[in-house]
């Protein structure tokens, strides 16, 4: 890709992380933004382009109103929510390479717990007789309704083909929960889980245990695109951005993927990982510390083997013994992932990943080069890897 | 919400109760009990025990226990129903009750109890003796008094061949617990207004609405139908499910459908246990399931306990009218062999589970079913009676529920055992369109008397919920082969 190791992360902004803000998305967005403008030393009316990605509220023209920006020259919206995060900075690579934009914020900001919570899924949906509602129709009308749901379909398979077990689920969100536990900054500071209390957590949608599906959070997280020729003159070092990708493979759909030949993977996120590594050159053995989209703890294991840390099925082996815990092999989601920080769509597992670059994570990885990160899975989705050189 | 009805008039229970132990007249069955009828009641139940049909040793078949209050029923000529009951002391209750407005009638309980097996030729009589008259009573359905009867059932000797008691809740219309959740019903309910005069009637919870175009109308026209549809695309007969506009090798837009066997393999499935939506009225099971065909689809498995679930598992379609106007299909396990040899009751632990099984019901089990138990309430062959009297079709009667209950048992324990007891609970009515889903467990073990407790769930809430006692066939009190 042209724009590999030519464009960077120059600066992070979020708010507090909560089940109630109180106050508006709008405010959480404002606020965001002008802390990642702040974190890079630019002043917001230089920013030029906005990146964002579907199930973001806070339309951009309002937003760059509330920063002052006199001139928006790039601006676009990814499709399918959690899968776009990545993807967010991906376009604003790509657009601030070609001069579409200078400065590019990406954002997400909402009450998802307070006001609307994503969690409840498409009740009261269906509308209309277009392809999108009529999707719903094939899963709906039996009580799949919600993301949770969708997603315990591919749990129990995955099991019976694997031999996984709801333990080997829980060791995820221990994982979580312990990186959550010293981060000031993590909903579940001071609070982390064991095994034990996982395997007791009441059953939600079964395998899904309620220790298995992410927190629903009020906040917002912002992040800043700029060319690396720009970033180089900025407050903090620059998180280089030397891969970027999206995914969407054969018989594509938004978490109800049911209709492949094996359930199991998530080759989507195959899609995504090939890319990652061809254009940046790298390989799982580079990658120091990994940020994974973790909405539920199952399909965190398929993505261990799609990006090729371990063979088809082995993610339950590969997570066993503390590999992905700190001071292991691969230690995930060091800011306590959206099971522990807060569940932001994984924008701010994003801005961990800046942090390990910059050395400043509270749950700093040794020589860290190389981090990579992952949008929502199960759906089209994103990913990033973010490198300390150039 | 105060549990407190309007106060009846002074002295009403008084009245209301003066009848108990009154007993009425000595009625007569206007036939014998009869292999045809016996036969006509097996087919619409689906009993094949081997001592109810057509027998080897060329005896007559014998009645099945359930059919014990069929024989004194009048049948569909519902002309002699007012004759043979006026003056009967729990229609004096009734008339009562119905004069001071408790209008409303539900059945609560049914409890039969079988001394000896009826076989071709016995003639029964039966005998009603008003047995209680409950306080006023705040229920869900609404403010009202339980009347228990107790039935006898002799022989032409006059011996006692089995009883019945049964319960049914006489209550004021709109008057429920749930329904005066709502306060603009409680106000009227408070002004001595039935509000279903005044406001619509609460909203019944629905599955959410499938939604298509002319690209799917076509499969959700089979469901109705109870075909199950499957895109083909004619040029490399390709099949796809959910259906696409085109065929995603060769881009041919002509397709047709096939017809699905129905049968398939469960490929997935999770149990919904948080907040699943309120038309469900247990943890539904949503399952991928793999057809014979080749292409899986989302369903629901019905009937299947939990702990039974097994990716893998074989299964079959059967079908559910979640909607005035849309069929969902459905997927049960194969319903299991009837038991060909000896139940033991010695093999039994507490807590063993009987196969389950679920019940289709269609138009043809409701108004058969009625028929067979020669039943004449219009509310059970009549679509258009029964809407007028608020329900929304016709809806099974009890003697069906006992009769398919006491097969499916039957079917458990086999031809050596037979019903001694079947008391049942009566909760949702079961209408055309509904399934029941039936599984049960034993209870006790005796020496040669099992127990069972079982329920039958349809998919909004439990239809019935129950006891059975079974004992070897031949000994205890009954006299069968």
């Amino acid at each position: 890709m042209a724009h590999a190791r030519r464009t960077a992360i120059v600066g992070i902004g979020a708010t507090e992380f909560s089940k109630d803000s109180g106050r508006t998305p709008m405010q959480l967005a404002t606020e965001a933004c002008l802390a990642a403008c702040a974190d890079a030393g630019i002043d917001p009316s230089q920013v030029d382009g906005m990146s964002l990605f579907s199930m973001e509220r806070n339309v951009e023209i309002e937003v760059a109103r509330n920063l002052g920006i006199p001139e928006l020259r790039f601006f676009s919206m990814v499709n399918h929510g959690g899968g776009g995060g990545c993807a967010t900075v991906g376009m604003g690579a790509m657009a601030v390479h070609v001069g579409a934009a200078d400065y590019v914020l990406a954002y997400r900001a909402f009450n998802e717990r307070s006001w609307h919570r994503f969690g409840s899924g498409v009740q009261g949906h269906h509308q209309s007789p277009e392809a999108n509602d009529v999707s719903f129709s094939w899963t709906s009308p039996f009580g799949l309704v919600t993301p949770a749901q969708w997603a315990a379909i591919f749990a129990t398979r995955y099991m019976h083909d694997y031999g996984a077990t709801s333990e080997d689920f829980g060791r995820i969100a221990v994982a979580d929960r312990r990186h959550a536990a010293v981060n000031p900054a993590a909903f579940f500071h001071g609070r982390p889980i064991t095994l034990e209390e996982h395997q007791e957590s009441r059953m939600i949608s079964d395998p899904l245990r309620l220790l298995d599906c992410c927190q629903e959070s009020d906040g917002g997280q912002a992040l800043l695109i700029t060319t690396m020729d720009r970033a180089v003159g900025l407050r903090n070092r620059p998180a280089v951005i030397a891969a970027s990708a999206q995914g969407v493979a054969e018989d594509q759909w938004m978490m109800r993927s049911y209709y492949r030949d094996d359930i199991t993977g998530l080759p989507e996120m195959g899609v995504v990982a090939r890319q990652l590594w061809a254009s940046s050159g790298l390989g799982p053995a580079d990658v120091q510390t990994a940020v994974l989209y973790d909405h539920f703890t199952p399909l965190v294991l398929p993505q261990f083997e799609e990006f090729g840390f371990c063979g088809r099925g082995e993610a339950k082996d590969f997570i066993a013994d503390g590999n992905i815990e700190m001071g292991g092999g691969l230690p995930i989601n060091t800011n306590g992932g959206q099971l522990g920080e807060a569940y932001l769509h994984g924008m701010n597992g994003i801005a961990e990943a800046v942090r390990q670059v910059r050395g400043s994570s509270v749950n700093q990885v040794d020589d860290v080069r190389n981090v990579l990160v992952s949008s929502g899975s199960g759906v089209p989705t994103s990913g990033l890897i973010l490198s300390t050189e150039s | 919400m105060s549990t407190e009805a309007p106060a009846p008039p002074d002295g009403f229970l008084v009245r209301l109760r003066s009848g108990v132990g009154g007993r009425g007249a000595v009625s007569t069955a206007a036939e014998p009990v009869s292999p045809a009828a016996i036969s006509a009641w097996c087919a619409v139940m689906s009993e094949t025990g081997l001592r109810h049909v057509e027998r080897a040793d060329g005896e007559d078949p014998l009645a099945p226990m359930a059919m014990l209050d069929v024989w004194t029923m009048v049948g569909f000529d519902a002309v002699r129903l007012p004759e043979r009951d006026a003056g009967e002391p729990q229609q004096v209750v009734y008339q009562m009750l119905d004069d001071a407005g408790f209008g409303g009638v539900v059945a609560t309980n049914s409890n039969q109890a079988y001394v000896r097996t009826l076989r071709p030729g016995d003639i029964v009589s039966q005998q009603t003796a008003l047995v209680d008259v409950s306080s006023e009573k705040q229920t869900a359905l609404g403010v009202g008094h339980f009347v228990t009867t107790q039935v006898d059932f002799t022989d032409a000797d006059g011996v006692v061949v089995g009883t019945r008691t049964f319960t049914v809740f006489r209550f004021r219309p709109g008057t429920g617990r749930s329904a005066n959740a709502d306060p603009r019903r409680a106000r009227l309910v408070e002004a001595g207004l039935d509000p279903d005069d005044f406001l619509d009637p609460p909203q019944r919870p629905e599955r959410p609405r499938p939604r298509w175009n002319q690209d799917q109308a076509w499969h959700w026209e089979g469901l109705r139908e109870r075909e199950l549809r499957i895109q083909r695309f004619t040029d490399d007969g390709r099949l796809v499910h959910p259906p696409a506009t085109a065929n995603p090798v060769t881009h041919a837009m002509d397709w047709d459908w096939i017809v699905a066997s129905g049968r398939g393999v469960l490929h997935s499935w999770t149990v919904v246990r948080h907040r699943p939506l309120p038309v469900f009225d247990r943890p539904p099971v949503a399952a991928l399931v793999e057809l014979e065909e080749g292409v899986r689809l989302v369903s629901n498995v019905v009937g299947v306990d939990v702990e039974d679930l097994e990716v893998g598992m074989p299964l079959e379609v059967c079908w559910l009218d979640s909607h005035e106007d849309v069929t969902l299909h459905q997927f049960r396990a194969p319903r299991a062999p009837r038991r060909t040899g000896a139940l033991d009751p010695g093999s039994l632990d507490v807590g063993d589970r009987l196969p389950g099984e679920v019940v289709e019901i269609t138009v043809d089990l409701v108004v058969e079913g009625a028929r067979a138990t020669r039943d004449p309430q219009d509310v059970h062959h009549d679509r258009v009676a029964a809407r007028a009297k608020g329900v929304r079709d016709i809806f099974m009667n009890i003697m069906t529920t006992n009769g398919l209950v006491s097969r499916w048992i039957g079917d458990w324990a086999g031809d050596q055992m037979e019903l001694r007891s079947l008391e049942v609970g009566l909760g949702v009515p079961l209408h055309p369109g509904d399934l029941l889903a039936l599984s049960g467990s034993v209870e006790a073990v005796g020496d040669d008397t099992v127990t069972v407790v079982f329920a039958g769930h349809a998919p909004v809430g439990t239809h019935v919920t129950g006891r059975a006692v079974l004992g070897v066939a031949g000994r205890g009190g009954g006299t069968g082969a």
